[in-house]
């Protein structure tokens, strides 16, 4: 039965669990659950696609969700696959054994005991990433003020699953970056050895840096790592005349 | 900062003032980016600033590790000094900006709030610097440096600015990231270094310094900026001497 005080406390946990770092698998679990405490569902499950495209299973409230929400994948039917196809919400739907929309679906999730169903798609802007799978053991649908909380609980896992994304990318960015510029720094380094070297100056040196790499089919970064490191053999760059074009 | 998803997502109610506000703000700081024309650039981000926080001048510093790598942008010497001289003595708003990852504020450099900086103060005060404000460069949890914001006169930013230098700090950071997401790979993206500054100068003079000294580059670095401790001279100037062949520090 929905509660106004419940899920505004689930939502306002939900989002501060967003603030600082977190493990999507876990918050959506959290989500699945949820559902099933404050919406009087009686199962409820995330699936999501993966960066190849395929939709996979992330976070079931049960067990048996869990085998069913597999089957789901497996037969290729249901309320969440068709939920992420078509990036709208699957309204509440009675199942019927081996007639109506899902057939194979219907028949395993009657077997289980569950009566009804629905889901709704987690979309982000024109993208759908997944799907909530909410089901129910009897045929009553969900109150208008529940399917509310549900599309509020969908968008805060959407909103959790983006963020999330982005971060990753931008730690990886980041790291990038942070790489880039420290071979950067260390080819102006092994200029500055060179240069104190040969008693040069920093122009000639990194052409004699880069002549050397060039003519040893080396890389540019690992000649000035070793430059720094004192471990390559100066002497060449040092005296000997360099082939340049 | 979830501000620019938030906004995406208008659908969130419990979210949806607050998402109002930030998006009418975006829009605002995002027109005033995009008024001179050009691509956006560091030094168009921190040309914005002072007509919108109202400040006399910013710059953005990247940061990594525990260390200050360089500034990307800055609209004036003051500015340039105030990172000059954080890159020199490890300290100041945009350090603990970074490193705290919080907002840092000193409304008043002559008699300030909390005693820090012992170095740094006395020397943008003499610049003529009185308020200081560090607002950390962060993506989710990924943090890249800091925006530095300076005033001439003392006095904290009002809410607005605030709010307005949060969002600013934020569209930077994502700028930083799209900008090296399309750089070629082991590259640092041609537009984080147009106008940056990331003291190559300083690491010229540090492979010269291990030459003449006989120590490693790392020692060098840290003689280098000990000299300049030593000296109340800035890194980058030191480092020009040495690289200039008219200073050795041995």
């Amino acid at each position: 039965m929905f509660q106004a005080a419940d899920a505004m406390r689930s939502v306002a946990e939900m989002a501060d669990t967003l603030v600082d770092d977190y493990d999507v698998v876990e918050l959506l679990t959290g989500v699945a659950d949820r559902c099933v405490n404050v919406l009087g569902v009686s199962a409820a499950g995330v699936m999501l696609t993966s960066p190849g495209g395929s939709l996979g299973l992330v976070a079931s409230s049960s067990e048996t969700m869990r085998l069913l929400e597999l089957f789901e994948l497996q037969a290729q039917e249901g309320p969440c696959l068709d939920a992420f196809r078509t990036g709208e919400r699957v309204e509440h739907e009675d199942l019927q054994a081996e007639s109506g929309r899902w057939p194979l679906f219907s028949a395993a999730a009657l077997s289980e005991g569950f009566q009804s169903v629905s889901a709704l798609p987690l979309r982000f802007r024109d993208v759908t990433l997944g799907a909530l799978n909410l089901f129910s053991v009897t045929q009553a649908p969900m109150a208008e003020a529940d399917v509310m909380v549900a599309r509020a609980f969908a968008d805060l896992a959407t909103l959790s699953i983006v963020q999330h994304r982005a971060s990753a990318e931008g730690q990886r960015v980041n790291e990038q970056l942070s790489a880039a510029l420290t071979s950067r720094l260390i080819i102006e380094q092994a200029k500055g050895v060179l240069a104190e070297r040969a008693a040069i100056d920093l122009a000639e040196a990194f052409s004699r840096l880069r002549a050397y790499a060039r003519d040893g089919n080396l890389r540019l970064t690992d000649v000035a790592q070793a430059t720094v490191a004192g471990t390559l053999d100066l002497d060449p760059l040092t005296w000997a005349r360099v082939v340049r074009w | 900062m979830i501000v620019l998803t938030v906004r995406a997502e208008g659908r969130i109610c419990a979210c949806g003032c607050v998402a109002e506000m930030a998006g009418a703000r975006l829009g605002r700081i995002l027109a005033a980016l995009s008024a001179g024309g050009d691509a956006w650039s560091s030094a168009r981000l921190c040309a914005v600033c002072p007509g919108i926080v109202g400040v006399n001048g910013a710059g953005v510093m990247l940061m990594s590790g525990d260390i200050p790598r360089g500034s990307l942008s800055s609209t004036d010497d003051v500015s340039q000094l105030i990172e000059e001289l954080q890159y020199t003595l490890d300290e100041g708003p945009c350090v603990d900006a970074y490193s705290k990852d919080i907002v840092v504020a000193e409304p008043d450099l002559a008699d300030p709030v909390a005693r820090r900086w012992p170095a740094f103060t006395p020397a943008v005060l003499q610049a003529g610097v009185r308020a200081v404000f560090g607002f950390p460069l962060r993506v989710g949890t990924v943090r890249l440096g800091a925006l530095n914001l300076y005033r001439d006169r003392p006095g904290l930013l009002t809410d607005e600015q605030h709010a307005d230098a949060l969002v600013v700090a934020d569209v930077a950071a994502r700028w930083v990231l799209d900008a090296q997401a399309g750089a070629p790979s082991g590259a640092v993206a041609k537009e984080l270094e147009a106008g940056a500054d990331f003291h190559f100068a300083v690491h010229n003079a540090a492979g010269m310094v291990s030459v003449q000294e006989g120590i490693s580059v790392a020692e060098a670095l840290i003689r280098l900026r000990t000299f300049a401790l030593g000296h109340g001279r800035l890194l980058a100037d030191v480092a020009d001497d040495v690289v200039a062949r008219r200073l050795r520090l041995g």
